[in-house]
């Protein structure tokens, strides 16, 4: 007999997720992917100017501030065929690895990691133990004894007090948690750790950006930073020497601890280098553009097909012509009005709900398809593109991951094990060393361009008043992002944003593929299937973050005044 | 020093979800405070809010909010312990999530702000592109009441400007005949 299990909503961060799966022998059969709140935002840019739109793509998501920013310049800057100044580049490239770092780290400590740790097994815990467990693993300074022990007694002050607090929700004690008492107390006190590099990425962004979580300083053309060595509010040497330590301790922090924790906890559960597979129609774009046309990059793009690396295919730009028309939105599944496919310069956004179901529409997220195809996005997709293209930063990191994973799990791992749930976890750790050791070396090469005495940092952008029509992407942490605009008479025309979430998001497409969450669902077995918490490990691999609106505070506490309306 | 934030929480882009940003950018307009005061339009910061609130004295957040029981417009007060009372939430939204959870954070690792009150508006409309509902419109006066209460509760200075300043309500064409009537 099957049951049907709801999970509504499904992240910790961003609400709006629903995932429906059909459990038969305690394993899944079916499942749903859906978004359950109107998204549509990029009506609103209709008729403004486009040297504004970023202003308000930037407010698309609370999360992704900067990466809605960035790619809605760059979607207008190529529709003018704009090019951007050197210095631009490389701070806008900084800000995109400061965030994407912050991200990561977000995700793995505070989003997904106690899908695999065992809060209240920590009580149980030897620090003088798990401390000599840390040195074996890695030469980070703060794993003392001391620093074991605050953490373990801070979960022990939550958890003697009766009230798990901010530990309420966990599946605790479920059968599937395998850590040992120390492995877990190691994982939490880097937990507590993580807040601290996370605000330091965060605090790079400020300082280029002049602001979190909304930067102020891009435009159509460049960005708005002053740059002069002498003048402290400007940005000069004084802050390019901040940025440069706070880049340090963040990339200590990755390589050290992120990385490390990712491959122990891969190590210590194997068989989900088996699980959670799906899609393997993977895509990327290239990014972190090196010239001012943004015709050579540090991170490669492309696309594989059915999970055949040997095979895949490269994108030469960011705005690669195989990428500009491929890409179509599909709303068979979602509450929009239409039929066919639409190309993101023709799509449309006009909702029509008709209630969840299953074998109709069920989502408000469209279905984006490459070629046809659902396409799996995010970091998996990046280093599995890079590494088929034999990208030497890419190998690096992958293989250094794989002999980590084989050294603290005598378990033998190879590329081929990444198409799973701990591979999406092992790829986004890799990613981010991979953008540690680059934010070094962008950081480096906007000091030696200034030094040369190059100030520029902005083009004027000149709008036609014939129409144009422009693709702007951003390989985000989530995934491949895109905006694209038509611009007519100086106003948007038309604005659509595909992103990241949408494309792993997305619902079955009119051929009845099913989209990458649902896809990876498919034959995951359960444990209790009361319990969903192995769907849970699955779907946060993804790093799910369904923005695409949000709604009141809605506290049930209760109320302790009233204001009067005046 | 003791130190105040005081934060608009809210996508300004869906209707009466601006209401925290609104009024946070209506009051740095119209009031002036002491170094000690930060006055910032966050969005909707997630987990970042963290961040913000750790070993700050006061925080007063505001906030568009839901009721069953009180009409579009309504000011509601909420305490600390009203907010993380419960536990983390059903996590229904990208904000809310992080409000009783950011709390609960900072108090684990013991960073908790002193005095922390949510300024709550009740909403009418969450559209997109739709400026505030004349109902929240017109609460924006009993929220910077609430806001201006807490900070002289706790010893905190302002004084009303001569001149308002621009207040930065940059996503919608805003009525500043409004702003002189606050």
């Amino acid at each position: 007999m099957s049951q049907r299990i709801t999970i509504d909503p499904i992240t910790r961060i961003e609400g709006h997720l629903r995932i429906d799966v059909e459990v038969e022998n305690n394993t899944v059969s079916n499942a749903w992917a859906s978004c359950t709140m109107w998204r549509g935002i990029e009506n609103i840019l209709r008729g403004r100017d486009p040297r504004d739109a970023w202003l308000f793509t930037q407010r698309f998501c609370g999360v992704c501030t900067t990466v809605h920013a960035m790619a809605s310049v760059r979607a207008v800057e190529d529709a003018l065929k704009l090019e951007i100044p050197l210095n631009a580049q490389y701070i806008r490239n900084l800000i995109l690895i400061a965030h994407a770092l912050h991200d990561h780290i977000v995700h793995f400590y505070q989003l997904s990691a106690l899908d695999w740790v065992d809060v209240l097994q920590i009580p149980k815990a030897d620090p003088a133990a798990t401390s000599k467990l840390a040195e074996s693993l890695s030469p980070w300074t703060r794993n003392s004894r001391n620093e074991l022990k605050a953490a373990q007694d801070r979960v022990n002050a939550v958890a003697s007090s009766g009230q798990l607090g901010i530990f309420a929700n966990g599946y605790w004690g479920h059968p599937a948690m395998r850590l040992s008492p120390d492995v877990n107390l190691l994982a939490f006190s880097h937990y507590v750790q993580a807040l601290e590099y996370q605000r330091k990425a965060l605090q790079v962004v400020g300082i280029l950006g002049s602001k979190t979580p909304h930067i102020q300083n891009l435009t159509v053309g460049g960005v708005a930073n002053a740059i002069d060595l002498d003048n402290q509010s400007a940005l000069g040497m004084e802050k390019l020497e901040l940025i440069r330590t706070l880049l340090t301790e963040v990339t200590q922090f990755v390589q050290q601890v992120y990385f490390i924790d990712v491959c122990a906890v891969a190590a210590l559960y194997p068989d989900w280098f088996n699980i959670g597979s799906g899609v393997r129609n993977y895509l990327a774009v290239p990014d972190l553009p090196l010239d001012s046309r943004g015709s050579s990059y540090d991170l490669p793009g492309g696309y594989i097909r059915g999970g055949d690396l040997a095979g895949v295919k490269s994108f030469q730009t960011a705005s690669d012509a195989v990428f500009r028309q491929s890409v179509t939105e599909d709303v068979v599944h979602a509450y929009y009005e239409g039929e066919k496919p639409l190309h993101p310069w023709a799509g449309e956004t006009q909702p029509a709900f008709s209630g969840w179901n299953g074998e109709q529409k069920y989502s408000w997220v469209k279905a984006p398809r490459f070629n046809g195809e659902p396409m799996q996005v995010g970091p998996l997709a990046q280093v599995l593109i890079g590494y088929s293209q034999g990208h030497p930063l890419t190998r690096k990191y992958a293989d250094l991951a794989l002999e980590k994973v084989a050294a603290i799990g005598g378990v033998r791992a190879t590329p081929a094990a990444l198409h799973s749930t701990l591979g999406r976890h092992a790829a986004r750790a890799i990613r981010a060393c991979m953008l540690a050791e680059l934010a070094q070396k962008h950081l480096q090469l906007l000091t030696d361009n200034i030094a040369k005495g190059d100030y520029t940092v902005h083009n004027e952008p000149v709008l036609p008043s014939h129409e144009v029509e422009g693709v702007g992407t951003h390989e985000a942490p989530r995934g491949t992002l895109s905006h694209w605009v038509v611009i007519k008479n100086e106003k948007i025309k038309n604005y659509q944003a595909v992103v990241p979430s949408t494309w792993n998001a997305s619902p079955r497409d009119g051929k009845g593929a099913h989209g990458p969450y649902e896809a990876s669902l498919l034959n995951t077995p359960l444990a209790k299937p009361e319990e969903p918490l192995e769907v849970l490990r699955t779907v946060h691999s993804f790093d799910p973050c369904m923005a695409c609106a949000c709604h009141a505070f809605d506290p049930s506490g209760r109320k302790i005044g009233i204001a009067k309306i005046l | 020093m003791k130190n105040a934030l005081i934060a608009g929480i809210g996508n300004v882009l869906l209707g009466d979800d601006a209401a925290g940003p609104y009024v946070v950018r209506l009051l740095e307009a119209l009031y002036k405070f002491g170094n000690n005061v930060e006055i910032a339009d966050l969005g909707t910061p997630a987990l970042d809010l963290t961040h913000r609130i750790s070993g700050l004295n006061t925080v007063i957040l505001v906030d568009s909010v839901a009721s069953h029981d009180d009409p579009p417009g309504t000011v509601l007060l909420y305490a600390k312990s009203d907010i993380v009372g419960e536990g983390p939430s059903e996590r229904l939204d990208p904000h809310s999530p992080a409000l009783s959870e950011c709390l609960m954070a900072a108090e684990m690792l013991g960073f908790s702000p002193e005095n922390v009150l949510l300024v709550g508006i009740v909403g009418e409309r969450y559209e997109p592109g739709e400026p505030l509902s004349s109902a929240v419109q017109q609460s924006i006066g009993a929220a910077i009441d609430a806001i201006l209460q807490e900070l002289e509760q706790h010893g905190f200075e302002f004084e009303k400007r001569a001149l308002p300043i621009e207040p930065g309500i940059w996503w919608c064409d805003a009525d500043f005949a409004s702003i002189a009537s606050c």
